[in-house]
């Protein structure tokens, strides 16, 4: 997203960008402590079906539909291809007679005739799907910037962690009482949730499996995405990229929570961070700026 | 011995043993792989004197080095060379009447480039800091000193470069060799379809490959130079250069390496498709014009890759719309092959048998590569094994059935002595049923979530239950390995004591079987054969009735039609390809 990259300069006075002392700290931090406890596990999905992880979000259902059409399509390429080369090579196997030449006319137009009907549906129809997704939801960041409601939490990869943060009850980045997480991301049920992606040493993957988000965490630059949780329930946060020999330990859980617990735990984690609040400790201020759609 | 020769012929023996080594020890990472992911942090069997400390256990940069190399080791070392330098090398200059390459001096330079960067390859398994760690993307800042600090990354760095450096030469090589050397009366239109698949190939290797060079040669400044064309950012150092330029780099040459990968291939399944039809190719120009189309586009589609990167929207729709169009020309391509099979008489030898399986193995991967071209559908499956599975099928699968198959067909050229037939079908099938298995199963994975290169998938509780799924397709890997030896006994034996092959062991036109003996001389052709009709004259009533059989050599005179023979090929109107002026004057004069 052009509005969402580029350079990014740091929020306020105050903060200052973090510095390479800053591994130095995340390595001190034992993740396994940090690690809230396990999310619930798909248990109603076989190993054997073909299905995907559970859609705990207020639009994935579009790209499931798409891609259940997509498996369609898949499904009967596959019948009319490999059924196709199987019927003719058991037809035709060691037939008396061969056609002696390279089609007609005609045959050669039903090639060019069914390859283009196939593609304009087959393609078509992905490509249409996909982009009115794009239109509506992806790359749509009127939805969250318009909606009051929207909390936005600023998601800082480590290796190997995820480090969020969240504004406080005063709704301003960089100030006392902004919330600090790790690996350990909680959002309200129904409001749109803004994410802003960076990353402090390699590229990382950001993956909510259920929410089908995914999205690149580069050094240097500051990503945006956007969800909604459909319901209250525990996930996992997963990263996609190869990021080093941990890559996959780098796992944090996120809580959907009814408006009302997150405001209180927003409440309540805002007022503990104030009382720790080090003006000092430059390394643990970090931000950058928000970019409107 | 063959290393100092410089005929085509010897270059291209060089590349097959060393590119059929390093797919044995590609192989062999991937099984450790497998059993990684069927048993977690279990010893694996045989592996103690490689990993004392855990006794033979991966650990996690164990891991991470092992799926690195398996990477990097059967792309540039197994797979391109096998098709390009041993296939290539061997049949391209006999398939057009040449009497060997246009350089051949360079030829040799190449195959030393490929063997010097094999060793470093080697080498960086057992130097200090351990070997290549970085994923075979080698995306920085991962892969800068900073946070791979090993001596190995940096050999092979080198390595890749090396390899480049070789894939350049010989896709040079092969473009002024096709386009200068070929016979009289080889015309464009009379070539046949492996020769097509090779030149276009050949044309990404001189377009593409200088990419990878740029990319690794700025990475490799970076590493040893302490420069920071890669290492960005406000976070890390303040400024400076870009992560994502490298990423951008590295595909504008990854994409089109999937062409170079399976064009080849997609010509030898054309070829082998129609001989063992024993008829015409279906549509030849539209073929080798899809081919074309699907070269000239693939440098066009490659940031499909970097959909999930934060591009922007405008960048991501035209790549979109990009990577879906080049779907058409493979299709095209495929019907025609389909169409190719329909009213032949369909011979099952063991190269066709791998054709056949290449070409199923291809359709199941091209397939499901849609999903991952509309940036919707890509987004729940992107760095998930269904990309693996994906891209195993078409440029792994189908590459290495394809490499079978042109071995099987073209080893009686190679070494006079015919490969056993049933052994030979039994690898083919075998291996296509268990690819099908293996990726299939990573397929199924992918869907299901499970992410790429995790030592330990089952730290995340939605993939705990993937488990027997993920033994279960390491089983069919591990038999798929066992099929190996299938290839293994037949090659010792064929080369100790196979049967002398006739001539012309497959009844088919092209130069290499009608006007060369078996294995070929030095300059191949004495004299250079003049070519009269296209490479699929199969079938055709007139040559059956002058000459009573199905084929007849591209160079042959039919007895009765040389006079009016200046032998026109008529795959346009698709009567009688290749006999040319005899049928469409109503048969022999
Ligand atoms: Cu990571």
């Amino acid at each position: 997203m052009s509005e969402a990259t580029g350079s990014a300069p740091p929020t306020g006075a105050a903060a200052s960008p973090v510095t390479s002392g800053r591994e130095a700290d995340s390595a001190l931090l034992p993740v396994d402590v940090e690690r809230p406890s396990a999310a619930t596990p798909d248990t109603s999905r076989g190993a054997w079906t073909l299905s995907l992880p559970e859609d705990a979000s207020a639009h994935g259902h579009r790209i499931d539909t798409l891609l259940a059409w997509s498996h369609r399509f898949e499904l009967m390429l596959v019948v009319v291809a490999l059924g196709w080369m199987v019927l003719a090579a058991w037809r035709f196997h060691q037939a008396k007679r061969a056609a002696p030449d390279g089609g007609t006319r005609r045959s050669r137009a039903w090639v060019l005739g069914l390859a283009l009907g196939a593609f304009a549906v087959v393609d078509g129809t992905l490509l249409l799907g996909s982009e009115g997704y794009l239109r509506d939801v992806l790359w749509n960041f009127h939805v969250p910037a318009a909606d009051a409601r929207t909390v936005r939490i600023e998601v800082n990869a480590h290796q190997w962690s995820w480090e969020a943060r969240y504004a406080g009850e005063d709704g301003r980045f960089g100030t006392p009482d902004d919330v600090v997480t790790w690996n350990d991301l909680r959002v309200p049920v129904g409001a749109p949730v803004w994410v802003q992606l960076v990353s402090t040493d390699v590229v990382h993957g950001f993956s909510l499996p259920h929410f089908r988000v995914k999205l690149d965490a580069i050094p240097g630059r500051v990503n945006q995405t956007w969800f909604q949780a459909a319901r209250e329930g525990t996930w996992e946060v997963a990263c996609y990229q190869h990021c080093g020999t941990s890559h996959y330990r780098m796992r944090g859980v996120l809580q959907a929570m009814s408006p009302e617990s997150y405001a209180s735990w927003l409440r309540e984690a805002g007022r503990q961070a104030e009382q720790s609040f080090d003006a000092d400790d430059s390394a643990a201020q970090w931000g950058w700026e928000w970019k409107a759609p | 011995m063959s290393l100092f020769s410089s005929d085509h012929k010897a270059v291209a023996r060089g590349y097959l043993w060393g590119g059929l080594g390093f797919l044995l020890l590609g192989g062999l990472l991937a099984l450790i792989i497998r059993w990684q992911w069927a048993w977690p942090g279990q010893p694996v069997p045989g592996l103690a004197w490689a990993l004392p400390e855990s006794r033979g256990a991966l650990t996690p940069p164990a891991y991470t080095a092992v799926f690195t190399m398996h990477g990097l080791i059967m792309i540039f070392f197994a797979v391109t060379p096998l098709l390009f330098g041993a296939l290539g090398h061997f049949v391209l200059p006999l398939a057009i009447g040449a009497r060997g390459l246009a350089f051949p001096r360079l030829s040799v330079l190449g195959f030393g480039l490929y063997a010097l960067g094999g060793a470093l390859v080697l080498a960086s398994f057992v130097v200090r800091l351990g070997p290549a760690s970085a994923g075979w993307t080698a995306y920085p800042p991962l892969s800068t000193p900073a946070f791979t600090p090993g001596l190995g990354q940096t050999l092979v760095t080198v390595a890749v470069l090396c390899a480049a450096a070789s894939a350049f030469l010989y896709g040079l090589n092969f473009v002024v060799t096709v386009v200068r050397c070929r016979a009289p009366g080889m015309t464009w239109g009379r070539l046949p379809l492996t020769v097509w698949g090779l030149f276009f190939a050949s044309v990404l290797n001189v377009l593409f490959v200088p990419v990878l060079a740029a990319a690794t040669s700025l990475l490799l400044m970076d590493r040893l130079l302490g420069t920071q064309f890669f290492i960005a950012g406000a976070a890390a150092v303040g400024g400076g250069g870009d992560p994502v330029v490298y990423q951008h780099l590295f595909w504008l040459f990854g994409h089109p390496e999937v062409y170079i990968l399976i064009l080849p291939a997609w010509g030898m399944v054309g070829d082998f498709v129609a001989f063992f039809s024993r008829k015409p190719a279906h549509g030849y120009r539209l073929t080798a014009g899809a081919m074309g189309t699907v070269t000239a586009l693939s440098g066009l589609v490659y940031a499909h890759h970097l959909f999930t990167s934060g591009m922007s929207p405008l960048l991501g729709r035209t790549f979109m719309v990009l990577t879906l169009l080049i779907s058409l020309p493979a299709e095209v391509m495929y019907l025609n092959w389909l169409m190719t099979l329909w009213r032949g008489s369909v011979r099952l030898t063991a190269p066709m048998l791998a054709a056949l399986g290449s070409m199923g193995v291809f359709g199941l991967g091209g397939i499901t590569g849609l999903s991952l071209g509309a940036v919707a559908t890509d987004v729940p499956l992107h760095g998930t094994l269904w990309v693996v599975g994906h891209f195993h099928l078409t440029m792994g699968a189908a590459s290495f059935l394809a490499v079978f198959a042109g071995l099987y067909f073209w080893f009686p050229k190679m070494f006079g002595r015919a490969m056993h037939e049933g052994l030979a079908k039994a690898h083919v099938v075998s291996s296509a049923v268990l690819f099908v298995g293996v990726f299939g199963g990573q397929l199924a994975a992918g869907y299901a979530g499970q992410l790429r290169r995790l030592y330990d998938p089952y730290q995340y509780t939605y993939l705990k239950h993937l488990l027997p799924l993920n033994q279960w397709t390491s089983a069919c890997a591990f038999l798929l390995g066992a099929a190996q030896v299938l290839f293994v006994v037949n090659l010792v034996w064929t080369l100790r004591r196979g049967r002398v092959a006739g001539p012309n062991p497959w009844k088919v036109g092209t130069l290499e079987w009608t006007c060369a003996p078996s294995p070929p001389p030095a300059g191949n052709y004495d004299p250079v054969p003049v070519v009269l009709r296209g490479p699929h004259a199969l079938s055709q009533p007139e040559v059956l009735e002058v000459l009573g059989k199905d084929w007849i050599g591209q160079a042959e005179t039919l007895p009765d039609a040389a006079v009016d023979a200046p032998a026109l090929d008529d795959t346009g109107d698709g009567r009688s390809l290749g006999v040319g002026g005899v049928a469409t004057s109503g048969g022999v004069a």
